[in-house]
């Protein structure tokens, strides 16, 4: 019966808020005695330290390099890393103004024991096929091979030489990429060795702007790979074969 | 039907100084309730459904993304993950049988976590099967998946099933049967689930590599503070621990909702400010770009007649700096952010359609909605409890039902003494880079 008074006893009963108070008693800090107003004081300034904390260190982790961030980055990072980590530098300070293209080609090996060198097959232009026309394109076509390629450029030096793990994990992951991409083709034979290489072409500049910009492709193309089982994802069986195994 | 636990003095006595009685007030508020039920809410059925509606459009792709089929394999990513310390159960086994059975409860639990069925626990496991996917393919995301990585995060310490849920729904009919003199229903499926949930967990103790310890610790802190809610709840509900415990849930889901909204403040703070910089944004071309990239062009045709008009890009390009260089400082004003609010979700909407960004700006607007007003939220619900009186009424004339019975009224979900959780540690990782507008 006496439930209902609970909420007098609220020295701020804030009116038409709009929950009514729970079933049990809600009875704020006020409502406590000492020994719990102690404990919950207690988690009110945990809470309160936490929340600014991870807002500082989200702030720094997301602001430019600037005093404080450089003298404690490793602390911010190891807080921010990798669960809070973010970049919303999205399309700044320029929007990408280029579009990649990533082509491979490949070596094959015939029936008749000759080998055959393919032409070069635009792997990023059969994600933007894939990608027209749907209103709700997968991350298979719009990020598996684009972040793989920007993981794999990033994580190599102009000589496309590996720099530490993540260099030597991303050429395995952009490999096991290409592969993957060209079972869906026939061939005609199983793949020995392929290569990779990128296309680069700069947006063209708007009709109304005077800018001139020069839109042949820049290449850059990269050594030979022959192909390991490594190299092969599940259900990737090299059979040179292509339409029945394409999926 | 007296209280249990003893002195429960009137207000605090009182703070001779405006000021003193001010913070009074204040500590009142923020302990005594969880705030923004409705805005909450909706964050949760936001992220809730982008999610869900992103696994199922994936559903075909599943094991390319996340699973034995990957191009970044089960190997490749524990050389990654050893490094970083990600949190992944995927982590845990190899098999495809493991992946097909978190697949399965990421998509489970974020369609009852829309609902608000159990909402504490579920928003437990959506975040469980955010992080074990995300993090097992990180380079696989994009934007959208960061903003839902993070939200899943904060959601877990909130009360967001105090409306709009079925957890809502459920207590307000048990406190009608209270109220007309009846015994509350006994609670079945929480202890079940909780115990079931109870020897998944052991899998942390397994998990060698993976998982920085505060995700851990949080999880076993989640899970032991429901168990104590749980009995706080059945055997001494009017007892003082259960007042304190009401008012720790309250502490971390006030202290969850700022950092939600600090957080939107800061993505577009960040993507503002470094825009400001940049040429392009300056002479009024940059939004002419991205609608030029191959990978964001579902809809050539459609971008080009958008791109083609230069004082059009020029206005959404300003347009889109100035908004997001704006709004951090506009929550304060109610009428200006709301404008702001508006311009926003509807850029984000364009984004969905123009850069084939569906899951990225439905992310995005959910995370936009912490700001709506009560009000406008309010008349959302009302809105749709209408229109589903009207649908259902059909059917009553034949079966007389309650139609409509459970507009569902504000009350207090599951909750919960989860306190904060210090985050620590590890190496950095590939985040969500990302080419996106935002």
């Amino acid at each position: 019966m006496d439930s209902y008074d609970d909420k007098g006893e609220n020295p701020a009963p804030p009116p038409g808020r709009p929950p009514s108070p729970p079933p049990g008693p809600s009875r704020g800090i006020a409502g406590l005695s000492f020994p719990y107003q102690v404990v919950a004081a207690l988690a009110l300034a945990v809470v309160a330290l936490v929340a600014v904390v991870h807002v500082a260190m989200v702030f720094l982790h997301v602001a430019p390099d600037n005093t404080v961030s450089k003298r404690y980055g490793e602390q911010v990072g190891d807080w921010v890393f990798p669960e809070f980590e973010q970049n919303w530098k999205l399309f700044a300070p320029n929007p990408l103004q280029q579009n990649v293209a990533v082509e491979v080609r490949a070596e094959i090996s015939k029936a008749d024991g000759s080998r055959h060198t393919t032409g070069w097959i635009n792997l990023s232009a059969e994600d933007g096929a894939a990608i027209r026309g749907n209103p709700l394109p997968s991350h298979v076509d719009q990020n598996e091979l684009r972040r793989g390629w920007d993981f794999y450029v990033n994580s190599h030096d102009d000589k496309a030489r590996p720099n530490g793990l993540r260099g030597q994990l991303s050429e395995s992951y952009i490999r096991r990429i290409a592969m993957l991409r060209l079972e869906s083709h026939d061939l005609g034979g199983p793949v020995d060795r392929f290569q990779l290489r990128s296309a680069t072409r700069l947006v063209e500049a708007p009709p109304w702007s005077e800018e001139k910009t020069n839109t042949k492709p820049a290449y850059r193309v990269f050594p030979w790979w022959t192909v390991t089982p490594d190299d092969l994802s599940e259900g990737v069986r090299n059979h040179g074969g292509g339409t029945e195994a394409s999926g | 039907m007296s209280h249990v636990a003893g002195p429960v003095g009137p207000a605090r006595p009182d703070h001779e100084s405006p000021l003193g009685r001010k913070a009074a007030l204040a500590l009142q508020h923020v302990t005594a309730r969880a705030l923004g039920p409705h805005q909450s809410a909706v964050v949760r059925i936001g992220f809730a459904a982008a999610w869900l509606l992103f696994l199922l459009r994936e559903l075909p792709n599943r094991r390319e993304l996340y699973g034995p089929g990957s191009p970044w394999s089960w190997d490749l990513a524990q050389q990654l993950i050893a490094g970083n310390g990600a949190f992944t159960t995927l982590m845990w086994s190899d098999s495809g049988f493991w992946f097909e059975i978190v697949y399965a409860v990421a998509v489970l639990s974020s369609a009852l976590l829309m609902l608000g069925w159990r909402t504490r626990t579920m928003s437990v496991l959506f975040m469980v099967g955010v992080l074990s996917l995300q993090n097992r393919s990180i380079f696989m995301g994009d934007g959208g998946d960061n903003v839902i990585h993070l939200m899943a995060i904060y959601l877990v310490l909130t009360r967001c099933g105090q409306v709009w849920s079925l957890d809502a729904r459920r207590e307000a009919r048990a406190a009608r049967v209270v109220a007309s003199g009846g015994k509350a229903p006994v609670d079945r499926v929480g202890p079940v689930l909780w115990a079931v949930l109870g020897v998944g967990l052991l899998g942390t103790l397994l998990d060698s590599p993976g998982g920085e310890w505060w995700v851990t610790t949080l999880l076993w802190t989640l899970w032991l503070s429901q168990g104590l809610w749980w009995a706080v709840n059945r055997y001494a509900p009017r007892s003082e621990p259960r007042a304190l415990l009401d008012v720790i849930a309250n502490l971390a889901h006030n202290g969850a909702l700022v950092v939600i909204m600090v957080e939107v403040c800061l993505i577009y703070a960040t993507a503002g400010w470094y825009k400001v910089q940049g040429s392009r944004w300056q002479d009024g071309t940059a939004l002419y770009y991205p609608l030029h990239l191959d990978y964001f062009a579902p809809w050539p045709a459609l971008s080009d007649i958008l791109a083609s008009s230069g004082v059009i890009v020029l206005l959404l390009t300003y347009g889109t700096v100035i908004v997001q260089v704006a709004f951090p400082f506009t929550v304060f004003n109610r009428r200006i952010k709301n404008v702001l609010l508006v311009a926003m979700i509807l850029e984000h909407a364009g984004i969905a359609v123009l850069l084939g960004l569906p899951f990225f700006s439905l992310a995005m607007i959910a995370a936009d909605a912490v700001f709506l007003p009560t009000a406008f939220l309010l008349w959302v619900g009302a809105t749709a409890t209408r229109g589903r009186q009207r649908l259902t009424a059909r059917s009553a004339y034949e079966d007389a039902g309650d139609a409509g019975a459970g507009a569902a009224k504000g009350e207090h979900g599951d909750g919960d003494g989860g306190g904060g959780t210090v985050p620590d540690q590890r190496r950095k990782d590939a985040g969500a880079d990302t080419p996106l507008v935002r």
